[in-house]
């Protein structure tokens, strides 16, 4: 009895140890500045675009993940989890020069995305591949994504290709460009009636993200010590 | 617009003439209404989702109630708070805003970390105590024109409102918002009315500006406008907005001013003059004339620019132009609405109308910009700064409390992005025009304007 309670003892701290050691491998990056997110669609009178300056969440990456410049990773699978959101009411409709385009978009695209029962589009990433290494230091690594996109209330799983940037001091640039549909998410695309005519706008919406993520800031007193 | 900000809502002449090709079939007709455009939006007939800030207004004279009455019709304002010294202004205003804190001391309003937003509407002479420690409790803050009654605590307003990277700081040069006005601010640039020549504006209402009340200190207090202590006179307190329009509109500040004032009517004990006029030299020859009186009520309040093809004559929130018969066709102007006035046509002239290709027709067919120049400029106050507390907000939660640099930069991206409105450089420019004209009235001196004075170092 005593002998087979120390084995069990013994495998107990074994396992523990070794889940405590797998997750201090897990690296955390958080949402840093410089993100942009932008959507782009067409209707019948003219495309439109609107974009966001911030992407918010976290990607939890293992040791197989290429954090620097030139790291030396192999194709297939990396072990990385994350989750990241977009505050709907942080996107702006602009003009293709980029000067702001109208708040009454913006009100009606919110309206659109069901602001008030749920504010932010959510990203939940459940596998990550890597399909080619950078071909130099200044190159991104080419990955695959899947994951699953929430918009409105309604989820999807998508697969999407990104690229990932190491940037130097575990900081990256996670690239991506999809294309969903907004009958997908359950959002009647917009075809207003009027005096001339209907405005129709089409159903597709291009997707186009670079999201900056590193390890979080430290307060300045902290860091000096 | 605070300098050294990019103004991506910056009109320029191609936007200008590109806009102007259906306008241009209106212009043939004599006087012609000028309109703003409006993007129509995809999908206008869907929910629209506005969002709304806790403002308070501090100072409840009869502007503050106006701002009040004004903001009940702004979808974005939430008036959670309104302050006044004097009790039975408080109780007059507190009908305009039910649920609002009321509160005799200003420091409460700025405790409340509910309230994002103020706007001062006390007098000139007390806005600048207020409107720095607005500044300093991290509000946005629209403070009413002209900023100060000295240049010293307009300039002091305006260096704390440079330092607030993380708000937004408007001046109540309401008209800077008006999108009627910021439509003409190309079409006048453009050269349309020929080479400028100059421009004249009046403020025309008989009456004394004078307020009693059972208690002698309390009527002092109400009568600040009519001491020189107290106040800049009617150059600044009514000539503020026509000078700042003028300077918009020349995209200059003056470089000289003179004046002349005189107190026929009210000698009521008062040593502010009741009628002036001043001459403000722009650079190139170009100059404004202005005159104010309390005395005689003819002609009312109106602006015109004149210009070697034609003059443009602004009333409220409508504009007219009236060509000179040997001026260059436009084109335009051929289908544009027109209006007679004595012997002249004048040419309406309407955001709105020159949309090539408009959306929604009947958008088209009428000015969507029917509300007055304070609404507009309150409107874009909160919508500015809704945005800027969303962004600081958004980025606070997204990077941490700690990472400073990262929010500032976000923040930074949302403050190039503000609606166009008077910041604290127009603000200040605007009070040490004003302030220098009443010493020109006073003095009956010419009073050399020095660049350097409008700069903020």
């Amino acid at each position: 009895m005593k002998i087979r309670k120390f084995v069990a003892c013994n495998l107990l701290i074994l396992l523990a140890a070794g889940v405590s050691a797998q997750a201090a491998e897990m690296t955390k990056l958080n949402a840093r500045a410089g993100s942009k997110m932008r959507m782009e669609g067409t209707s019948n009178i003219h495309d439109w675009q609107v974009e966001a300056t911030l992407i918010g969440g976290f990607i939890e990456v293992g040791p197989n993940f290429p954090l620097e410049p030139g790291q030396s990773v192999s194709p297939g699978k990396i072990e990385a989890r994350g989750d990241t959101f977009i505050m709907i009411r942080s996107l702006k409709s602009l003009e293709k020069d980029g000067k702001p385009y109208s708040d009454k978009m913006d009100e009606v695209m919110y309206g659109k995305l069901k602001v008030e029962d749920s504010p932010r589009i959510t990203y939940h990433l459940d596998e990550l591949t890597l399909k080619e290494a950078a071909k130099s230091k200044d190159a991104p690594y080419v990955c695959e994504a899947k994951g699953q996109l929430a918009v409105a209330g309604v989820t999807n799983q998508i697969t999407m290709p990104v690229n990932v940037l190491p940037l130097g001091d575990k900081k990256l640039k996670i690239s991506g460009t999809t294309t969903v549909k907004m009958t997908d998410f359950k959002i009647e695309p917009p075809a207003p009636k009027i005096a001339l005519g209907m405005i129709k706008t089409g159903d597709e919406v291009k997707l186009i993200f670079d999201w900056m993520v590193g390890p979080r800031t430290q307060p300045a007193a902290s860091a000096s010590k | 617009m605070n300098e050294n900000e990019s103004n991506v809502w910056d009109f320029n002449r191609r936007d200008f003439l590109r806009s102007g090709s259906v306008a241009t079939l209106m212009t043939m007709l004599g006087g012609v209404e000028l309109f703003a455009e409006t993007n129509a939006a995809p999908g206008s007939e869907t929910k629209k989702v506005k969002v709304k800030q806790k403002v308070a207004v501090i100072g409840l004279g009869t502007w503050g109630r106006e701002i009040l009455n004004t903001l009940a019709v702004v979808d974005e304002a939430d008036v959670a708070g309104i302050c006044d010294t004097y009790a039975a202004s408080l109780r007059r205003a507190a009908s305009l805003a039910p649920g609002a804190v009321q509160t005799d001391n200003y420091k409460t309003i700025l405790d409340n970390k509910d309230i994002k937003s103020v706007v001062i509407a006390t007098p000139t002479h007390q806005h600048k105590e207020i409107a720095v420690a607005a500044l300093k409790a991290g509000k946005h803050v629209y403070c009413e024109a002209p900023l100060a009654s000295t240049i010293e605590d307009a300039r002091a307003i305006a260096t704390a409102a440079k330092a607030a990277k993380q708000q937004v700081f408007q001046a109540g040069l309401q008209l800077r918002a008006d999108p009627q006005r910021y439509f003409l601010v190309p079409f006048i640039r453009s050269g349309a009315m020929g080479t400028s020549l100059s421009a004249k504006a009046q403020y025309h209402k008989k009456q004394s500006w004078r307020a009693t009340s059972p208690k002698p200190e309390r009527e002092k207090e109400l009568n600040w406008r009519l001491s020189k202590e107290t106040s800049a006179g009617l150059i600044a307190e009514l000539g503020s907005h026509a000078v700042d329009q003028a300077a918009w509109f020349f995209n200059a500040q003056p470089v000289a001013v003179s004046g002349l004032g005189n107190l026929t009517l009210w000698k009521d004990g008062r040593d502010v003059p009741d009628t002036v006029q001043a001459v403000f030299e722009f650079p190139g020859g170009v100059f404004l004339t202005y005159d104010a009186t309390l005395a005689n009520s003819f002609d009312g309040d109106y602006a015109m620019f004149y210009g070697t093809d034609a003059a443009v004559m602004l009333r409220e929130s409508k504009a007219w132009l009236f060509k000179e018969v040997d001026s260059p066709l436009l084109g335009w102007e051929v289908y544009a609405s027109k209006e007679v006035f004595y012997k002249e046509t004048g040419i309406v002239l309407k955001a709105n109308a020159s949309k090539s290709v408009p959306a929604n027709a009947a958008q088209a067919q009428e000015s969507p910009f029917s509300n007055t120049p304070l609404f507009y400029a309150l409107q874009v106050f909160l919508k500015n700064g809704i945005d800027i507390s969303t962004q600081l907000e958004n980025a606070t939660t997204m990077f941490g409390p700690d990472d400073a640099e990262g929010i500032a930069a976000e923040v930074a991206k949302a403050q190039a992005k503000r609606r166009p409105a008077a910041g604290y450089l127009e603000g200040l420019q605007t009070a040490i025009t004003t302030i220098k004209a009443n010493e020109a009235i006073l003095s009956g001196q010419r009073i050399v304007l020095k660049p350097e004075w409008y700069e903020l170092g």
